[in-house]
């Protein structure tokens, strides 16, 4: 006998992926600090590890509530780095 | 129109075939489940007059369509009746709108689970229960469409364990948590009605922890009942401590309804009375939490000021829910998510 698959389909994606930069010599590393515990630490010390080995500087430091979504005016200062780094859980 | 939904080969209908066939691809709850044949689906949308495959709602973190069809197996699978769909579908509705957050609620590490209440007309109709142990077990309407809302959340908004669902401890609330408003035993009116929505029928989403319960089996005086349930507000084992935003919703006994309405204590004057007295010293919350989402003013206070722990009274929601006896409960919310009352369409 056939049964349905629960799940159904999934949405088209909101956002395609931007192209990675073939170096980073010369461009801007933001950072998006989500709030969680040393998050802004920890990006803070991977950015300039990674401008010290490739030429890039750091800049653009936002900070946002973790639970929730960036907030519009905040992703458009962001997207003036070339390279954000993000993402850090409890 | 969706795509159409994937079918699979099953060698028997048994609940528990059905339960191990999707369990190796990681789909239920984890327990027996109806099988969702294209005969009890069609069924269940028998009394649908809409589009079954018109998109209801996307919901985070999987970005899944929700179908009234991918509704309907999920209804099928949790052991619904055709009367709860529409139940569902506004459920649905509500979980998709902004305000609930749903992409945080479904990936946080907090325990949160969608609370779904029933409203109105068809609360009865359905054969919900919003008396004795309405929050459970024992009633078909209430278990199946709390278990099919956690169905859909698990299948079709990918809020797996693990994958979609970061839930450090879990919660005997992400099984099935639904309940109806107690409307005959309300001094007050209907909830839904109170917040705006003038529908015969509706739902509200609230995101939060399950009850924590408050009993006074003495006192005639409101404040004396309602100082119990200011206690179990002022925790520091709830989120509402270190965000500001949250809700509070507080669910009566009748008893505890009728003592407040005796005393001419109306919905609003319980919810300010709680504001005022479900307050807390700013220092001891500074103290043990570094990370807050409180107001700029609030964040102003002296260490030694007492602070309400949510921001205004309109974040207490007030609702009578049970049967005899002298016992309510608080839920606390998750924090980042405000609750949605949605109309049901029959």
């Amino acid at each position: 006998m056939r049964i349905y698959a629960p799940v159904g389909a999934v949405g088209p994606a909101a956002i395609s992926r931007a192209v990675t930069e073939p170096t980073l010599a010369g461009k801007r590393i933001g950072i998006l600090d989500n709030s969680k515990p040393n998050a802004g630490l920890l990006l803070q010390r991977l950015a300039e590890g990674l401008a010290v080995r490739t030429g890039a500087t750091v800049g653009l430091v936002e900070r946002k509530n973790a639970a929730l979504p960036a907030p519009d005016d905040l992703l458009a200062r962001l997207a003036e780095a070339e390279v954000v780094l993000t993402g850090s859980a409890d | 129109m969706a795509d159409p939904l994937e079918m699979l080969d099953i060698a028997s209908d048994d609940p528990e075939a059905v339960r191990d066939c999707y369990a190796e691809r990681g789909w239920g709850d984890g327990l027996p489940l109806v099988a969702p044949t294209p005969e009890r689906v069609d069924a269940m949308l028998a009394t649908c007059n809409a589009d079954p495959d018109e998109p209801v709602a996307v919901l985070p973190p999987r970005s899944g369509v929700a179908t009234r069809r991918v509704i309907a197996v999920n209804a099928v699978l949790a052991g619904c009746r055709p009367e709860h769909l529409p139940v569902l579908v506004a459920a649905v509705r509500a979980l998709a709108r902004p305000e609930i957050n749903l992409r945080g609620v479904n990936a946080t590490t907090h325990p949160v689970a969608p609370l779904l209440i029933v409203h109105g007309e068809i609360a009865q109709t359905a054969g919900y229960n919003p008396g004795l142990g309405a929050f459970g077990p024992g009633n078909v309407a209430n278990a199946a469409t709390g278990r099919a809302l956690r169905l859909i959340l698990l299948h079709v908004a990918g809020a797996v364990p693990g994958a979609g669902d970061a839930s450090t401890q879990g919660g005997p609330a992400k099984y099935t948590y639904c309940v109806a408003e107690n409307l005959a035993e309300s001094p007050w009116g209907g909830y839904a009605a109170s917040v705006g929505v003038a529908a015969v029928s509706a739902v509200t989403v609230h995101c939060g922890e399950a009850p924590h319960n408050f009993h006074d089996m003495e006192s005639k005086d409101p404040a004396a009942i309602l100082d119990k349930a200011a206690s179990a507000m002022t925790s520091l084992g709830s989120n509402n401590a270190p965000v500001s935003s949250g809700e509070f919703f507080v669910m009566l006994c009748p008893e505890h309804a009728a003592a407040c309405d005796d005393a001419g204590w109306t919905r609003d004057r319980v919810a300010s009375y709680l504001h005022e007295r479900a307050q807390m010293r700013v220092g001891d919350l500074r103290a043990a939490f570094a990370l807050r989402a409180w107001a700029p003013w609030q964040e102003a206070l002296d260490d030694d000021a007492m602070m309400s722990v949510t921001e205004h009274p309109c974040n207490i929601k007030i609702i009578v829910v049970g049967g005899p006896g002298k016992h309510s409960s608080v839920i606390p919310s998750w924090g980042m998510t405000r609750s949605a009352t949605v109309p049901v369409e029959v």
